[in-house]
């Protein structure tokens, strides 16, 4: 049989696509994988960025196990995370499933509830937190009109990392938009004939709406937990990590071994380290616990 | 085959290890006599009055030196620390910098992390500066940066209020303690420290036990020259500080304020607040924010029998200029403009401290700009006995460490003699770790 041969009028070769991915590769290679391997050997090393390192090989990482600031992190960082992230998927959800109403107006409100995540922590963003949250800030001032007592958000240990939590929490937007995006994707049969066999609202939620949503549930619990293991600026600027190290989370402990401190750059790529692990680990076991029911979509 | 594997594998680590380290060049640029066109960066923290002048004296330096342009950088306080850190690390900081007493044990330990001036004495005039106020800047015998001026923390007061309430400045510890009843009848407080990056309430309690002892916290060769009786004794002193309502207790002051410097803060803003214990170099973001005129420098405390020692001073700041850079004439050039220039002095004023140099400080006194409670706190000082600050004092993790012990003591989770043992032990291992 005769090989089919193709014209090339735009001169493209074998290499073309190479050629055309090779930015990406040049970028990553350069910005991502060395960067990445750097930081596991300078965590291998006392280095302070003046003098040169000297290798102690795993003595930073028995260092850590001593560190009580690194423990303090790392119990902040775990139970800031297990707090915002399920929080943080359920008022997304339920705005999604609000916002995916056909009403006169809709993308207004949309828009309106998608601006707050691209804002982020913000110098602007933490002026308006404090103007809420300080002793005389206004929700005290509407508690105080409902009767109830001053709460201190700041000073007390218990309630900071609420404060900080909040923030996040009212940055749904992103994860808002892919429930939205999944939530219209959803056949319209499925309610039709449900509502047909006398199925109400709140059953078609739990019998169809979640099961369609299983897996961007899962995307979004993945990219959330990430973020918010890897939580640095908004408890960097409204509490500085206080009181008492209750909002100090591990992004912040690297940034003040690296920068804030004697520029400890082996202790602080180590902890980096330390950091990538607890993620892949988390991650690793959301994909193990959802693994079956993940199968049993495809 | 398998031979050639494992020597790339070799070389590829070698490679990593090495290529890991900064873009610090390994020798300085010499000077070569003559000023080139360039341009130069120059950086340094403030508030906005140091801000809006040190942006005029560089429109001054333009029009003198057309060829030489000035890129400023600048901001607050708060981080600035660590940018200056991370571009040093990466061999990217300004030409010109205002650095703090404490970054050259960090960023210079050995007298190479910055330009030594020595060299550069044909553009750099230190005449006007004494050899005392030079060594402030030497490290390992090289002149690693030049001070700016020389600064003591001082209490200042708002006198609108303290006349309101009919209550005289404090000059001694137990009328200052005293003060806290007068002023809690009006919802005031007479002074206010914080345990941010200032650090104002170990830097008093230190002072207190300093005077009462004649032991200093930390001595100039790096030793914790405080006994664990000293440290609780202080962090005694500021418990009573705060039961006694001279000061806010951190969790009402974090209530109030968030993490807002307390120049910001609405509370002293408002007047709530009718004292702070500030660098004189610094007092001017307090005053902006107040009436003209409203802010006094008060005296400083004894223990009452006429003991006001214990008080300390140190270089406000110091300019330095980047190992790394292009231009070390023009540099040098640019940072005698800003010590010895007449002009140049008169635009500044006293937003960086009253001036080390002779030749700025009798300029500003023959234009009759040495005013302010700046200059009043200063004058106070020079009467005093005082004590050269550590640079091992006011290095970041130092005051970390001191922080978390007033905090427990303040929030009540330790008391005084535990967060005492715990502040001893942190501070003579690293300073330890430090010193080698």
């Amino acid at each position: 049989m005769k090989k089919r041969v193709y014209s090339n009028p735009v001169g493209v070769s074998r290499y073309t696509g190479l050629l055309l991915i090779l930015p990406f590769i040049a970028g990553f290679l350069l910005f991502t994988l060395y960067p990445f391997v750097c930081s596991f050997a300078v965590g291998m090393t006392e280095y302070d960025n003046i003098r040169p390192a000297r290798f102690v090989g795993l003595g930073n990482y028995r260092t850590m196990l001593r560190d009580d600031n690194f423990r303090k992190a790392l119990t902040v960082t775990l139970k800031y995370a297990a707090i915002l992230v399920p929080m943080k998927l359920a008022v997304s959800l339920m705005t999604a499933l609000l916002l995916n109403a056909e009403i006169r107006g809709i993308g207004i409100y949309r828009t309106a509830l998608y601006i707050p995540s691209i804002l982020g922590a913000n110098l602007a963003v933490v002026i308006m937190w404090n103007y809420l949250f300080t002793s005389g800030g206004l929700v005290n001032q509407v508690l105080s009109l409902a009767g109830a007592s001053p709460v201190g958000w700041y000073g007390d240990p218990d309630k900071a990392l609420f404060v900080v939590i909040l923030l996040r929490l009212w940055e749904f937007g992103s994860t808002m938009i892919i429930f939205l995006a999944a939530l219209r994707d959803i056949p319209c049969e499925l309610y039709d004939a449900a509502r047909v066999d006398g199925c109400g609202s709140i059953r078609a939620f739990f019998a169809i709406t979640l099961p369609q949503l299983r897996g961007v549930i899962f995307v979004n619990l993945v990219l959330q937990s990430i973020a918010a293991l890897q939580e640095f600026n908004a408890p960097y600027m409204l509490t500085g990590g206080g009181p008492l190290k209750s909002t100090y989370t591990v992004g912040m402990l690297i940034y003040d071994e690296m920068f804030r401190y004697d520029m400890n750059a082996g202790y602080a790529n180590a902890v980096s380290w330390v950091l990538f692990v607890l993620i892949s680990a988390v991650v690793g076991i959301m994909f193990a616990v959802t693994r079956g029911r993940r199968r049993d979509e495809k | 085959m398998k031979f050639n594997i494992l020597r790339a594998a070799a070389v590829c680590c070698a490679f990593t290890l090495s290529a890991c380290g900064s873009t610090r060049k390994t020798s300085a640029t010499p000077p070569d006599g003559r000023l080139d066109k360039c341009t130069i960066r120059f950086s340094w923290w403030g508030g906005d009055d140091r801000h809006e002048a040190t942006l005029k004296a560089i429109d001054l330096w333009n029009t003198l030196h057309p060829d030489i342009t000035i890129k400023p950088e600048y901001g607050g306080w708060d981080g600035w620390q660590e940018k200056t850190a991370s571009q040093i690390s990466g061999g990217t900081e300004p030409d010109v910098m205002q650095i703090n007493y404490d970054w050259l044990v960090t960023m210079s330990p050995d007298g190479e992390g910055f330009y030594d001036l020595g060299q550069l004495t044909e553009q750099l005039d230190l005449s006007g500066l004494s050899e005392d106020i030079l060594s402030f800047g030497m490290v390992n015998g090289r002149l690693n940066a030049v001070t700016v001026s020389v600064t003591g923390r001082g209490l200042f007061y708002n006198s609108g209020i303290y006349e309101r309430l009919g209550a005289s400045y404090p000059t001694s510890w137990e009328e200052l303690i005293a003060l806290g009843d007068v002023f809690s009848k009006n919802g005031l407080y007479p002074l206010d420290l914080d345990i941010q990056s200032g650090g104002t309430a170990w830097y008093l309690a230190a002072v207190y036990v300093q005077q009462k002892t004649g032991r200093e916290f930390i001595t100039m060769d790096g030793e914790l020259g405080f006994t664990r009786e000293d440290i609780a004794e202080a962090l005694r002193f500021y418990k009573r500080l705060e039961d006694s309502h001279v000061i806010r207790t951190i969790r009402t002051r974090t209530d109030e304020d968030g993490n807002a410097a307390l120049y910001q803060s609405p509370e002293f803003i408002g007047g709530r607040i009718a004292g702070v214990l500030e660098w004189g170099s610094s007092v001017g973001k307090y005053e902006s924010v107040l009436a003209d005129g409203v802010l006094q420098a008060g005296p400083f405390l004894s223990d009452g029998s006429g003991n006001t020692s214990g008080w300390m001073i140190k270089p406000s700041m110091l300019y330095a200029v980047s190992r790394n850079t292009e231009h070390p004439d023009e540099a040098a050039a640019f940072v005698d403009f800003l010590l010895n220039n007449g002009e140049c002095a008169e635009i500044l004023g006293t937003t960086r401290g009253i001036p080390a140099s002779r030749y700025a400080e009798e300029r500003l006194e023959a234009s009759g700009k040495l005013k302010g409670p700046a200059q009043e706190s200063d004058e106070l000082l020079e009467r005093l006995d005082t004590l050269t600050i550590s640079p091992y004092m006011e290095l970041a993790r130092v005051k970390e460490y001191c922080n978390t012990a007033l905090e427990n003591v303040s929030y009540g989770t330790q008391d005084a003699d535990a967060a005492a043992d715990e502040l001893y032990a942190s501070v003579t291992g690293y300073l330890e770790k430090i010193r080698k």
